[in-house]
């Protein structure tokens, strides 16, 4: 695999990932921005209006015909909250042309060509969106909003991480708030589309089969020498000082037959390198099926069937998660607070140590074989400023010492103990 | 060995059947660094009434107990379970149970032949005990209070049981805490002698090897097992016929969710190609009726009825088959009533040869695109042998679909009667 990036203009960049190991090619355009509460909602709905139609594709059904006829090319978007930023995710996901039975159908440039004219030149009526279809992702994205109850573990993780950063960018729904989605209209809206291309961080990754005319693709393509150069509006993630604070204690109840249980915890950091221990901390805590969580909880206790927790890097928090009987929330919580604290008194060995460290490698090791994680991966290195390439990663996370892991659990403090019940 | 090449995907099988009845698949991937093994029985959910070879009265068992087994199988007689063993080697280890096979796996970069090792040694190695069996109700327990609370599952289950009678596939794989509470050791190594035997089983393993070296590796690992005979299975009498057109449940979910079932009969003795081609071509017809390029999706979309597109299934086995309809709707009868027009219009004016050429080439696109993944290739290839298939088969299949046979399997499958709606609403 070979990685080059090159900046188009200022702001927005080009990621080429040449590589031969998979069937597909995958194009992916990213729009960052800041979360905001004022703008939360209508960056949601902006995403889901380009996807209705382009110039020349002027609806949803035209563009599925078009990607139909590319060998059931996939376009999807998707919307992520990235640390403190918001990020609109646009992908076309394509065959070689290796496997085509009639070669040179061009497919690769035809479906760049494709994606940056849905980003870049939306279907417009009368010189703003289409009206209906505002009115149309207005009520979609009301029921895409009141859908987050559906799944109760992701709600209740959701739930936690709304409590946890209360009046904080983060603590925003990626797909904004009902209430503010009567006050959108259809001029209003392409004004802020506008606003938004003109000045959120752009980043293109093009994954695959790339040949030497991809670039050029790009760079003559007529909607990219249409947009600006800018200063991108975006926050870098960095490492903030975590104010120690009381447990806050959250029950909700719901109709649910299972109780789900959820710790958010604070991890504080006073280095980025720390994050390498942090990630060894999490897989001996509750990171896989040997872990102190899952061994403890599940398999000692056969109190759950799920139990685990994950480290989230960019805000630098531990979840943990499991689903239990509602009856036995002491005893569970009770066994998790136990874990915590032999985690600060050190009490696991090296053995622990290098099995985690091995899970961490091999996960890290299978990033070039996996086209889409490859993808997130670069990305989440744009975004932090940070390059590292795949060897050095592995290589520090092997260097992590016990002493370091030890430090960082006793920088780790709950948050928030979240409880979903009937 | 056999060697199955397809120049469509440009990948190579390798398949060989032991003395022992054991089908071994593999499938090379150069240049690759996972590595991904897996190994299956026939021997899912809906395996609850048998004849143990041998034997000639049947054996019924509790609903739940192959997929009781999965779990049970990591415990080793040491003291130590398999699981822990295969994550402390970093690899990423698993085990799951469909309605028709049961499967255990590890996925890794470093370690494959330890992981092997371990792998097929606690399969071939059963260790029940009373205190084991009983602590893992409690977890199993907890699994099934799990998907209790998963809407999208409740609501295909029960769409399940307004098609069938009695077959079990409508019934939990993971059996309930009523049925589970009466599996005893016994009941397992009753249901691992029967269909852990290798000529019951398959095992797929795909990543950077040799065929014939990783073969030899497989063989050195087996234990000494004869061949058992075949192993009588047992269903119950499934009528033709639906038992309910409408069945509901009330949860607590932000709009209402749906699946529409249409229950469809699998023609015993049908040849494999048969089979592919059919299946190939209800895909086809749903992508037609209701996929994102048609005519219906667009008006339920625009008039705000549906919000995504549904997903579309049609699942079967040796004996069973079915075609599902999945999504969230504010108005699932609607979508039913629409559906069901859409159908009589595609009846009445036939399939047109462009739409057909079209949804062909989206259909071939997305089975090339499911060799990029060790794990998602071999899968496939263990689940489509225990129903009689090769994967490679659906990229030879698609070219020779037309529009006489697509409007046959139209004809044939797509019936009013046949169909059933499952709503899971507040």
């Amino acid at each position: 695999m070979q990685y080059k990036q090159e900046e188009i203009k200022k702001g927005i960049k080009l990621h080429l990932l040449k590589t031969d190991k998979f069937k597909t090619n995958i194009i992916a355009v990213f729009l960052t921005t800041k979360l905001d509460r004022n703008t939360v909602t209508e960056n949601a709905l902006i995403s889901a209006i380009l996807r209705r139609g382009s110039k020349n594709m002027p609806t949803q059904e035209r563009i599925s015909v078009e990607m139909e006829e590319m060998y059931g090319a996939s376009f999807d978007c998707g919307l992520d909250k990235t640390g403190d930023n918001q990020v609109l995710k646009f992908y076309i996901e394509t065959i070689n042309d290796k496997f085509i039975p009639n070669k040179n159908e061009g497919i690769l440039e035809n479906s760049l060509n494709k994606i940056l004219e849905i980003v870049f030149d939306p279907f417009l009526e009368n010189g703003v969106f289409k009206k209906e279809y505002v009115e149309q992702e207005k009520v979609n994205m009301k029921h895409r909003i009141e859908g987050k109850i559906d799944n109760k573990a992701r709600y209740a993780l959701d739930r936690t991480i709304e409590e946890m950063y209360k009046e904080e960018p983060f603590g925003l729904y990626k797909y904004g708030y009902v209430e503010d989605l009567e006050k959108i209209d259809n001029v209003e809206l392409y004004e802020k589309y506008k606003q938004l291309i003109s000045k959120c961080k752009i980043d293109i990754f093009v994954s695959g089969s790339i040949e030497d005319t991809t670039k050029n693709t790009i760079f003559e393509n007529e909607n990219i020498k249409k947009i600006g150069q800018r200063e991108a509006d975006y926050i870098v993630p960095e490492i903030t000082k975590k104010d120690l604070q009381e447990e806050k204690n959250i029950t909700e109840s719901m109709e649910v037959t299972q109780g789900k249980l959820i710790l958010g915890l604070d991890v504080n950091l006073n280095d980025e390198k720390q994050k390498y221990a942090t990630l060894v901390y999490n897989n001996i805590l509750g990171g896989s099926a040997n872990s102190k969580i899952f061994q403890n909880v599940r398999e000692k206790a056969h109190l759950a069937y799920a139990a685990n927790s994950s480290y989230m890097r960019f805000k630098n928090n531990i979840f943990i998660s499991c689903g239990i009987e509602i009856t036995n929330y002491e005893k569970a919580l009770g066994l998790i607070r136990e874990q915590l604290e032999q985690m600060k008194n050190g009490d696991f060995s090296e053995q622990d140590i290098e099995e985690a460290k091995k899970g961490i490698v091999a996960t890290i090791k299978t990033i070039d074989d996996e086209q889409d994680t490859q993808i997130t991966y670069y990305f989440a290195q744009e975004l932090s400023q940070d390059t590292i390439t795949v060897e050095e990663y592995e290589q520090k996370i092997k260097d992590v010492k016990k002493e370091e892991i030890v430090n960082i659990a006793n920088n780790t403090q709950i948050n928030t103990i979240y409880f979903l019940r009937d | 060995m056999q060697i199955i090449e397809n120049l469509k995907v440009k990948e190579k099988l390798y398949l060989e059947k032991l003395e022992n009845g054991l089908a071994v698949m593999i499938i090379p991937k150069p240049g690759i660094q996972k590595k991904y093994m897996i190994w299956g029985t026939n021997y899912g959910s809906n395996d609850s009434e048998f004849v143990v070879p041998g034997e000639k009265e049947n054996t019924v068992v509790p609903m739940g107990v192959a997929h009781f087994l999965e779990h049970k199988l990591f415990e080793q007689e040491n003291g130590t379970n398999s699981l822990d063993v295969l994550t402390s080697l970093g690899v990423e280890a698993n085990a799951y149970t469909t309605n028709d096979h049961t499967a255990y796996l590890f996925e890794c970069t470093d370690n494959f032949y330890e992981a092997m090792d371990e792998l097929m040694d606690y399969v071939q190695h059963p260790y029940f005990t009373d205190e084991n069996v009983e602590k893992e109700k409690g977890i199993i327990g907890q699994e099934i209070m799990m998907y209790d609370d998963y809407p999208e599952w409740r609501v295909y289950l029960n769409a399940m049981s307004a098609m069938y009678h009695n077959h079990p596939v409508k019934l939990d794989i993971t059996g309930t805490i009523e049925t589970i509470s009466h599996i005893d050791k016994d009941v397992l190594y009753r249901c691992y002698k029967t269909f852990y035997n290798p000529s019951n089983m398959t095992l797929v393993i795909c990543g950077d090897f040799e065929p014939e070296k990783i073969l030899e590796e497989v063989k050195k690992r087996l234990i000494d097992t004869k061949a058992s005979g075949e192993i009588k299975r047992i269903y119950p009498q499934e009528p033709e016929n639906i038992v309910q057109p409408k069945i509901e449940q009330k949860l607590e979910v932000s709009q209402p969710l749906y699946t529409i079932g249409i229950k469809d009969k699998r023609e015993i003795d049908v040849q494999k190609s048969e089979i592919v081609k059919k299946h190939i071509c209800i895909e086809i017809l749903l992508d037609m009726i209701i996929g994102k390029s048609s005519n219906l999706y667009k008006q339920l979309y625009n008039d705000g009825i549906i919000y995504s597109t549904p997903s579309l299934d049609y699942e079967f086995a040796k004996d069973y088959a079915h075609v599902l309809v999945s999504g969230q709707s504010n108005n699932p009868e609607l979508v039913l009533e629409k559906f069901k027009e859409e159908i009589k219009n595609l009846k009445q004016n036939g399939v047109s040869e462009d739409a057909l050429s079209r949804i062909k080439k989206k259909i071939y696109g997305g089975y090339i695109k499911e060799y990029n993944d060790v794990a998602d290739i071999s899968r496939m290839f263990l689940a489509d042998y225990f129903k009689g298939i090769c994967s490679f088969d659906y990229l030879e299949e698609i070219e020779g679909i037309n529009v006489e046979y697509i409007e046959q399997v139209l004809k044939d499958v797509f019936k009013e009667e046949k169909m059933v709606i499952s709503i899971v609403r507040n």
